[in-house]
């Protein structure tokens, strides 16, 4: 080869390959080596690869094309070799970011505060679910009652002994019928019959007082539901299948039930419902008083009397009632020791049941 | 009440030769349960729950008859029969006193038998080991033979010294007003004219029905005594009783009422164990003066009726008639499908035919009735709306952390409620408080009406017991204000309370200084539980003060057309110190039925498919410049296409004036038709930035 240019010196293409090949195998360490490499070699004005092109013009025709082509194919290679620089830089960089925000994976999570529903609220509503499936509707009434819908209506005559049976809290306001704190959930029979009249199917869920002092089975304050039915032909075996059905699906399956008789002054017949001792599985314990059954219910067909308050013909439609304590339920499916508990508001009891509810 | 199997042996043959269980089933069955069996000196006693409707079988031969009728063995057996014709001489009784019924609807019958020349003497071993055996007290031969009889035959006795009675004769009537009686416990009574008594020629000897009176009782000294036996009105020494807190073995009969067939068996009983005893001769005859004659009762049973009430077609008029005449009914008339039935005079409790198929049953066994389902729809499903609404509140409250408690609605008034002053008149309940007259625990005879300190208390427990962060919640009803005494649910209103104190946020990646509940934790949470009715926006929430608040950090939130909704606060100091509250605690109330009815509907409202731009405003105002004016500006320019305002930040420290906060805003700008552009953004939030200064005086 003669000539004087890019002709007569030694190959520039292959010289500029060699020594690129030779920087990007030892790689780069920073952004700003990255970029002074990638300058050099690619800048518009004054890089290397750029130049290659300058000179061509000046060749031979016949050379210019060789030239052309391999100039190119250099030009590729050490743009694709940037490229890759540029990747693996990348990768480096945000594994360097990521290692710094690392988190130590045994640190105590942020968990959402859970709340609880209060024991005898978890009772309720499971109770509630079930007579809902069972088609009742949910009523409610005042806890501030008068005589009339609390006793009189009820079939408890003024002065009669069956009212000592419930220790009555009286408010001291002069009314014709006297004020009291509701000492049972029956009022609400009286207030829905009166309304609503028959047929009707409904439970009546809500707090009751009586006058009793604060010990580890009794409380002023408790909480009861009511469940009544009223229509043609409502009889004891109603009753009976309705009290099976109900504490099979509240105890499980295969809770024993049975009714005996009792006296309510609001039905008659009157009955109690009692289940097979939870803790002596019918044996006799303490608890039961070595019957083997616990009372867990008052129960009975709805007094002729009581119908006829509420302008209902005990001729035409019968029905039946009963009722039950919740906080005692609430004590037995949680098993815990004291009702004292349920009026302490203290975290540590209410918490523990609901999230296993 | 105790029964000595022993004693029952006396008139019924027991099942299975007296074994306790089976009796215990028999009885259970009957609807008489058994409390305890308690066994000693071999004898077997057990405690009967007896129902206030059967005074009939508080006594050993009446429980015996329940067993018989369960069993079906003969009553009453052999041993059972009456005492039969005593032997009697000299002047008859009539002859020795007389009694005269000036209350005949009280006293509907007054027996009395006259015994004379008694000697001082006790009881057999027999009467007194019987009524040993059942916690009876045996004192002498005339008390223990009238006990014995009330325990056998369930008659309740007394037994006069007749010498004493002046004038030898008796008048039942009504006690004079401030007429005194000193009662045989030696305590003097002041008597009203509601009160029947026994009287002499003189004076009030006994207080009818109740107890007997000192001066006239028998002592070691009488030698002439009159037994007496009477019918008395339930509700008359009822009130007696309960008025002089005076409750006797007798008045527990009387008031439940007893059988005024057994009086002239009961004084031959008690007569025949006193001469026995204690000697002495009978006068002949019975005195047996009337006041208002008993009606013969009866009630009539239909075989539908039978059937519709037990659901059981097995059972049959026979059967039914079998059943009532073992338990001491008779049938007195037969009609082809019904039976007039004829109720002995110890079953008060039972007049209708409801009362007759409950017998019926008895006899039958609730155990052998069927069961099933009742057939019926009801009315169909209502609700009670108020208690979805209590219930969508405790949901939401348990979402966000908060526990459910209960306290107790008893208060006092004065010591619990004054520092809440202030919320009781925006409730209208700060008259006088809803009390109690005969409460459980006198220092606490109002209802509440607030939940908020019941809360404090519980939150004050939780920190005692070491809890750090406390979050708890009520629902209940709060009692009080102007009610009508005709609608008693007038007195209540419906209350959703809680509180947060201490940590609020306990994780160790938020700073200390952020943890602790503030006004902010209670206020968003009303927010949110109300957002289901009531827009958060449309909530108005104005400055409200009470004592038990801290200064400046509680309102009252209204709806728009200004009915109160809720209060919300922090727990000032003083209440904190009384409370005993280390911790700040942040409260609110909220008033149940003020909540609008009805529910904001849930739609879908369509939204943008363009970008928004942000634009942040920062500035600097003195502290009481209220939030709600910024928004009220920011709304009342109606800037272009802004789609949210928000509060950014607030800062208070270094770089800021004292009293002065600087608040950073953020405007998000959105249009429903086109992408904006930054400089439209711009020139809204510079319209912004202006009106900020020129009618708030911020400063940026």
């Amino acid at each position: 080869m003669a000539g004087s240019g890019p002709v007569s010196s030694p190959d520039p293409i292959a010289q500029l390959l060699v020594s690129f090949r030779e920087e990007s195998a030892r790689g780069v360490s920073s952004r700003a080596e990255f970029e002074a490499l990638k300058g050099r070699y690619l800048g518009r004005e004054k890089g290397l690869v750029p130049a290659l092109f300058l000179g061509v013009r000046e060749l031979p025709p016949e050379e210019r094309a060789g030239y052309g082509a391999r100039a190119n194919a250099a030009k590729r290679e050490i743009e694709e070799g940037i490229a890759r620089l540029g990747e693996t830089l990348a990768r480096a960089e945000s594994e360097r970011r990521e290692r710094t925000a690392a988190v130590d994976v045994t640190l105590p999570g942020r968990r959402t505060r859970a709340g609880s529903l209060h024991p005898v609220t978890l009772v309720r509503r499971r109770i509630e679910e079930i007579f809902l499936r069972m088609g009742y509707s949910i009523a409610d009434g005042p806890e501030i009652e008068s005589d009339f819908h609390n006793f009189e209506a009820l079939n408890f005559p003024p002065e009669h002994p069956a009212r000592d049976a419930q220790d009555t809290l009286f408010l001291d306001r002069k009314a014709e019928s006297p004020l009291l704190l509701r000492t049972h959930t029956s009022p609400v029979q009286i207030r829905e019959m009166r309304k609503r009249g028959a047929p009707l199917k409904i439970i009546a869920p809500g707090r009751v007082y009586r006058n009793e002092s604060v010990d580890a089975t009794h409380q002023p304050v408790f909480h009861q539901v009511e469940a009544l039915v009223v229509d043609k032909e409502i009889s004891m075996a109603d009753l009976k299948g309705t009290v099976e059905a109900f504490f099979g699906a509240l105890f499980g399956a295969g809770t024993r039930v049975r009714i005996i008789p009792t006296f309510f002054p609001f039905v008659e017949p009157g009955a109690d419902v009692q289940m097979g001792c939870l803790f002596c599985n019918g044996a006799g314990c303490r608890t039961c008083k070595g019957s083997g059954w616990m009372e867990i219910a008052g129960a009975g067909e709805v007094h002729p009397a009581v119908l006829r308050a509420c302008g209902i013909d005990p001729e035409e439609w019968s029905g039946f009632a009963f009722g039950l304590g919740l906080d005692r339920v609430a004590m037995m499916l949680y098993e815990f020791p004291d009702l004292r508990l349920l009026f302490e508001g203290d975290e540590r009891f209410l918490s523990q049941l609901a999230p296993l509810s | 009440m105790k029964f000595s199997l022993d004693w029952l042996g006396d008139h019924v043959t027991l099942p299975d030769a007296g074994a306790p269980d089976s009796v215990r089933r028999l009885l259970d069955r009957a609807g008489l349960p058994v409390e305890s069996v308690e066994e000693a000196h071999g004898v077997v006693v057990f405690d009967v729950e007896i129902t206030p409707n059967r005074p009939d079988a508080m006594n050993h031969r009446g429980l015996a008859r329940e067993i018989a009728a369960m069993s079906g063995a003969a009553f009453p057996n052999a041993s059972g029969k009456s005492v039969g014709e005593l032997p009697s001489e000299g002047p008859p009784a009539h002859e020795l006193s007389s009694v005269e019924i000036q209350v005949p609807g009280l006293c509907r019958r007054f027996g009395a038998r006259v015994v004379r020349g008694v000697r001082s003497a006790g009881s057999s071993e027999r009467v007194r080991g019987r009524l040993a055996s059942i916690g009876a007290k045996t004192i002498d031969a005339v008390v223990d033979a009238t006990n014995y009889a009330l325990w056998d035959i369930g008659q309740p006795l007394h037994a006069f010294d007749l010498d004493r009675l002046r004038g030898g004769r008796i008048v039942v009537r009504r006690a004079k007003k401030g007429e005194k009686l000193t009662t045989l416990d030696g305590v003097e009574r002041e008597l009203e004219p509601g009160d029947v008594v026994v009287a002499d020629a003189a004076r009030a000897v006994s207080l009818a029905g109740i107890m007997g009176g000192l001066e006239t009782a028998v002592t070691g000294k009488t030698t002439n005594v009159l037994l007496e036996a009477a019918w008395w009105d339930p509700v008359a020494i009822r009130r007696t009783s309960r008025r002089l807190g005076m409750h006797t073995d007798a008045s527990h009969r009387f008031e439940r009422g007893a059988d005024p067939e057994s009086i002239p068996e009961a004084l031959d009983l008690a007569a025949s164990l006193l001469l026995a005893a204690a000697g002495g001769i009978l006068a002949p005859g019975r005195i047996d003066a009337r006041g208002r004659p008993f009606a013969r009762r009866r009630a009539v049973l239909r075989l539908t009726r039978l059937r519709l009430l037990s659901g059981d077609d097995r059972l049959d008029l026979d059967f039914a008639a079998e059943a009532l005449s073992r338990l001491g009914f008779s049938i007195a008339k037969r009609g082809g499908k019904r039976r007039t039935v004829e109720i002995p005079s110890f079953r008060g409790d039972v007049s209708i035919e409801e009362d007759l198929v409950e017998e019926v049953l008895r006899v039958w066994g609730y155990d052998r009735l069927p069961s099933r389902l009742p057939l019926t729809a009801g009315a169909g499903g209502h609700f009670e709306p108020l208690r979805l609404v209590e219930e969508k509140l405790a949901d939401e409250a348990v979402a966000a952390g908060f526990h459910e408690t209960f306290s107790y609605p008893f208060v006092d008034r004065q010591a619990d409620e004054s520092s809440f002053s202030a919320w009781l008149e925006a409730t209208g309940t700060a008259k006088a408080p809803l009390s109690v007259a005969n409460p459980v625990d006198a220092s606490r005879r109002d209802l509440r009406a607030t939940l908020l300190p019941g809360l404090l208390d519980a939150v004050s427990r939780n920190f005692r017991h070491g809890a750090h962060g406390v979050a708890l919640f009520e629902v209940g009803r709060a009692f009080g204000g102007d009610g009508d005494v005709s609608r008693p649910e007038t007195f209540e209103s419906r209350r959703f309370a809680f509180a947060i104190g201490g940590d609020a946020r306990p994780h160790w990646s938020a700073p200390v200084a952020s943890r602790a509940a503030d006004f902010f934790d209670v206020k968003g949470l009303v927010e949110r539980l109300l957002e289901p009715w009531a827009d958060p926006r449309r909530l108005v929430w104005k400055p409200f003060a009470a004592d038990a608040f801290a200064t400046g950090a509680a309102a009252r939130c209204e709806v728009g057309d200004g009915r109160l909704l809720a209060v919300a606060g922090i727990v000032g100091e003083d209440e904190r110190e009384r409370r005993r509250l280390p911790e700040r605690v942040c409260v609110a109330e909220i008033l149940v039925e003020a909540i609008p009815r009805e529910r904001r509907p849930a739609r879908y409202v369509g939204y943008s498919a363009f970008p928004p731009i942000v634009a942040d405003l920062s500035f600097a105002h003195p502290r009481d410049l209220a939030w709600e004016k910024l928004e009220a500006l920011a709304r009342k320019l109606d800037l272009r296409d802004l789609e949210s305002f928000a509060l950014l930040d607030r800062y208070e420290g270094p770089g800021v004036g004292e009293g002065e906060v600087k608040t950073t805003i953020r405007l998000t700008f959105r249009s429903a038709e086109r992408t904006l552009e930054q400089a439209e953004v711009s020139r809204e939030r510079d319209r912004l930035a202006a009106a900020l200064g020129d009618e708030l005086a911020v400063r940026f």
